[in-house]
């Protein structure tokens, strides 16, 4: 290793780390967000939660953090309703308390911790700050329970259409006794399974905690914990540091599902009806009071899928659509490039699902060249291309409706039966669209609506004492063996240290460009890489100092010190990183976050210690004029005599 | 320099180890019944509360040891005087009995074994309502399937490590360094269940942390034995293995020793509930350098001599 070009690479890498690293030092924009009814209150009321956060803020979160908060005591304008928190080290669980603690007067989902300029220009705003886990800084615990009615009632649409024709078959006079038999015997099948067992309910929650826990992993959280609780039909999610939680919640409560439904037969006498209606208001020039501007000013406003339910059922009702029928909306982007996903006009389809979700699997979303679009190509089960194949040759000329969640987003006419089990979904996606959908399709849905029963906030199961004095304990047990190794190697051990920074430097800028989530094992992972790292050194010394006792020169020695080691090390490492990579394949919450850091911190370790750690010791060696290496202790090894 | 000759005592050392690890399950099932219940692997009863500025945790500790009762105490916040109290599924007839004695007054009839604690606490130490912050009866966070996966990841762990030693290396060193890190955690637990020390994530930690320590130490020894065997096959391993060790002895205990600094240095830091993770890591450091020299070594030599034996 002649080439000292080479030093540029440590320098580089270096360089990187503290640009990564950069935004947990920095100072920081925090946006906390008044929630918009605060500003109807009466002005008594509001004055009540302005000086309550401000109490809290004196006595509590701003008493020893340094930052600073504007406006100071008084509600921010309403054009600008936010207060700017600016300082160091603004934590997710600090934002959390501060949101918890304030909820009349804070939109806690809102808030807004600003990205800073590394962050915007290397992840497009995503954080590189190092994320803590629940065990030490807290986090978010959320029970969600299994809405069970809502599961049997998509039950029922999926068998709706045999139901009716089994009991037609049960009226119908000219049935054979036989027949009728079987169709009671089907019919008593299909209702039994509306009836929910408690096994049959643990096996959906054990659905639901697996797409659950597909769908975190997705969000780059790195040790959550799901688990059932069986007394009350629940799921638990255990989420550390997380500071968005109504966007992790509405990603682990969604229950979009995707599934094809026909179109009410031609000549389209419903939507015909609908669609009439909604001209004539036009022609009058009430824009503002069709149908259709009713429901995108819903859809604006985020009411609820609660709330847009009962707007579709309201217009069932007022055009008299039969049982079997479903008003629907269909959705669509308008013209300009980038126009918003919105309700553009209304269809009937049919109650009765055609194919549902669980009968596709493998989506990919593509792009598609021709129609400056995306769209997502999927491959159906055996039994589904069957259905599919059965569908699309019955009803030829009708539209097929595919419903994502409870969108309309195209619905093609059936020109030709489709076999083959491959099958694509086009609609006017966005990238972002493109890759739910098709991770809905993948994954699943959920296969039981979820609802809040329990939200909170949780402190660390470690006490805050206990993090502060083990920080500090880590941090003087480096300091002293950083001592200890210029003690006991002098120049080495200065060599051996500077790698040893340099090696944290890097792993930690690693773990956070992973969104690695710290917790206590994950500590102890860093601190096993110390240990090793500084092993590294030392046997590579012990070796040097071997090779000058042996009498070769100072530069051969340490070559040849170096590479006697580099087989023991390699070889220690590369074990440990076997069963380093075993943990992560099996292990789970722990046992994972304490792998990923020895794994990562063992990359780093060979890198600088036989690579970085080789460079500066030929660099002494051979450049600086170092002629001299006493790889003994000061005061016992004075006797030891070294060559030149 | 001087050889120092290790494989000596390997008849003693290996009875030794035997013998301890022997004991300590014994003393571990034969008297206590097995491993220390924890929150974590057994659940219990998790509440939050706010106390009175002039209560402190040795308060809490004195109460809670006066009255039997198996807890664990931790601080979560300062400035407002806020404990965590996990206390384990073995205390609650003692909590059950000590409800009883609360005057009829005091009580609001309960038949949950949180409420019930939660109402001696309020009794004790006059909280209002609003300052016991939460209460649950929690279910184990890491129990059974961590022992599951554990002991998988332990099996598949050591098949893997003995296949890649037998390929670097031979297979009598990859055989010994497998046994000696079953040993090391069969000592660590032995530990762990004779001083009742309370199963956690943290000890999770120490376990894994003293299993990569380990490995490590022992490539390094029998790293250094099959460059010094190279070539030498006529040679008595026991002469070569005490060469080796000698020659290593500055690294390992360098090492060490340099280990040691940072796991003391939490135990004298006086971080309360890392106590039992750097006391277990300690003694894992200590057993990990032993079992390299005194378990690893002696028995790949003995190995060594059975196979010749039936060679020749």
């Amino acid at each position: 290793m002649q080439s000292y070009r080479l030093l540029i690479l440590p320098f580089l890498i270096l360089a990187v780390s503290f640009t990564i690293l950069y935004p947990n030092f920095a100072d920081r924009t925090l946006k906390i967000v008044v929630r918009e009814d605060v500003y109807s209150l009466p002005g008594a009321n509001q004055k009540e939660l302005v000086n309550a956060l401000f109490d809290r803020w004196a006595k509590d979160y701003g008493k020893t953090s340094g930052w600073t908060i504007e406006p100071q005591g008084t509600l921010p304008p309403k054009e600008n309703p936010f207060y700017i928190v600016k300082g160091r080290f603004i934590t997710s669980a600090k934002i959390n308390q501060i949101s918890q603690e304030n909820q009349s007067l804070v939109s806690e989902s809102k808030n807004k911790l600003e990205p800073t300029w590394i962050e915007e220009t290397i992840r497009g705003g995503k954080s590189l700050s190092i994320k803590l886990g629940l065990d030490l800084q807290g986090g978010m615990r959320v029970v969600l329970k299994g809405d069970f009615d809502d599961y049997t009632s998509k039950l029922k649409d999926l068998y709706a259409k045999e139901i009716t024709e089994l009991n037609l078959t049960l009226s119908n006079p000219a049935t054979k006794p036989e027949e009728k038999e079987k169709a009671k015997s089907r019919l008593a099948e299909i209702e039994s399974s509306f009836d929910l067992s408690p096994m049959r309910k643990i096996v959906e929650l054990e659905k639901a905690k697996m797409i659950i826990d597909n769908r975190l992993t997705t969000q780059n959280l790195t040790e959550p914990q799901v688990r059932i609780q069986k007394e009350q039909d629940a799921i638990e999610v255990s989420l550390p540091g997380v500071s968005n939680s109504a966007a992790i919640l509405e990603i682990l409560q969604n229950t979009e599902t995707v599934e094809y439904r026909l179109e009410e037969p031609t000549p389209f006498l419903y939507k015909s009806q609908i669609a009439d209606n909604e001209r004539r208001m036009m022609d009058l020039g009430k824009r503002e009071n069709t149908d259709i501007f009713l429901f995108q000013e819903l859809v604006k406003n985020k009411a609820g899928k609660k709330a847009q339910d009962e707007f579709l059922e309201g217009l069932e009702k007022k055009y008299n659509i039969p049982k079997d029928f479903k008003v629907y909306a269909m959705w669509a982007r308008g013209n300009a490039a980038k126009s918003a996903l919105l309700p553009r006009s209304f269809v009937v389809l049919e109650r009765k699902i055609a194919l549902s979700g669980n009968d596709m699997t493998n989506a990919q979303p593509s792009y598609n060249s021709n129609s400056y679009g995306w769209m997502v190509s999927f491959t159906l089960t055996p039994n589904g291309a069957e259905k599919f194949f059965d569908l699309t040759s019955q009803n030829r000329g009708r539209n097929l409706a595919i419903v994502w969640g409870d969108k309309v987003i195209s619905n093609p006419v059936i020109n030709d039966p489709i076999a083959g089990g491959r099958a694509e979904i086009s609609g006017s996606f966005s990238e972002q669209e493109a890759i739910r959908l098709a991770n809905v399709i993948s994954e699943g849905a959920l296969p039981i609506p979820l609802s809040v029963l329990e939200m909170r906030f949780i402190g660390p199961t470690l006490g805050i004492e206990s993090i502060e004095v083990g920080v500090k304990a880590v941090a003087i047990g480096f300091f002293l063996v950083m001592i200890y190794m210029i003690f006991y190697y002098r120049l080495g051990g200065f060599i051996a240290d500077l790698s040893l920074l340099v090696n944290l430097i890097i792993l930690a800028a690693l773990l956070t460009l992973m969104d690695f989530t710290l917790t206590l094992p994950g500590i102890a992972g860093i601190i096993l890489t110390a240990g090793m790292a500084v092993d590294a050194n030392v046997i590579i010394y012990e070796r040097i100092r071997e090779e000058i006792e042996e009498g070769r020169a100072l530069s051969i020695a340490v070559t040849r010190g170096f590479e006697n080691a580099f087989w023991t090390i390699m070889d220690a490492n590369v074990t440990t990183l076997i069963a380093g990579i075993l943990m992560i394949r099996l292990g789970n919450g722990p046992i994972k976050g304490f792998a990923i850091t020895l794994c990562w911190g063992i990359v780093t370790t060979l890198f600088t210690s036989l690579f970085l750690s080789r460079l500066f010791m030929e660099l002494a060696v051979n450049r600086m004029g170092v002629h001299h290496l006493n790889l003994r202790p000061f005061f016992f090894g004075k006797k030891e005599t070294t060559n030149a | 320099m001087r050889n120092i000759n290790f494989t000596k005592y390997k008849y003693f050392t290996l009875s030794f180890s035997f013998l301890a690890i022997v004991f300590g399950f014994v003393v571990t099932f034969g008297k206590y019944g097995g491993f220390a219940h924890s929150l974590d692997f057994n659940g219990g009863l998790r509440t939050v509360v706010e106390l009175p500025a002039d209560k402190s945790r040795s308060d809490l500790d004195g109460y809670f040891q006066s009255k039997n009762i198996e807890a664990v105490v931790i601080l979560l916040e300062k400035e407002k005087n806020i404990y965590q109290l996990d206390i384990g599924l073995g205390s609650l007839a003692t909590i059950e009995a000590l409800y009883k004695e609360i005057p009829e007054a005091n009580r609001e009839s309960s038949t949950s074994a949180i409420d019930r604690f939660v109402q001696l606490l309020r009794y004790e130490y006059k909280l209002p309502k609003e300052k016991v912050l939460s209460a649950d009866q929690v279910g184990a966070v890491v129990g059974g399937e961590l022992t599951e996966v554990g002991i998988t990841l332990l099996l598949t762990t050591l098949a893997i490590i003995l296949l890649y030693l037998s390929i670097r290396s031979q297979f009598k060193f990859a055989l010994a360094s497998s046994i000696a890190l079953v040993h090391d955690i069969l000592m660590t637990l032995a530990l762990i269940g004779f001083l009742q020390i309370k199963p956690s994530v943290p000890i999770i930690a120490a376990l894994l942390t003293l299993l990569g320590y380990s490995i490590n130490d022992k490539i390094v020894v029998f790293d250094r034995i099959r460059e010094n065997a190279h070539g030498k096959d006529n040679l008595a391993l026991s002469n070569i293995i005490n060469v080796s060790i000698t020659q290593t002895l500055g690294r390992t205990i360098n090492t060490s020793f340099t280990t040691m600094i940072s796991v003391v240095a939490i135990i004298v830091g006086g971080a309360v509930e890392l106590y039992d993770f750097a006391f277990v890591l300690l003694f894992g450091v200590i057993v990990g350098t032993y079992s390299s020299i005194y378990i690893a070594a002696p028995i790949s030599e003995i190995y060594d001599q059975l196979r010749k034996k039936r060679f020749v």
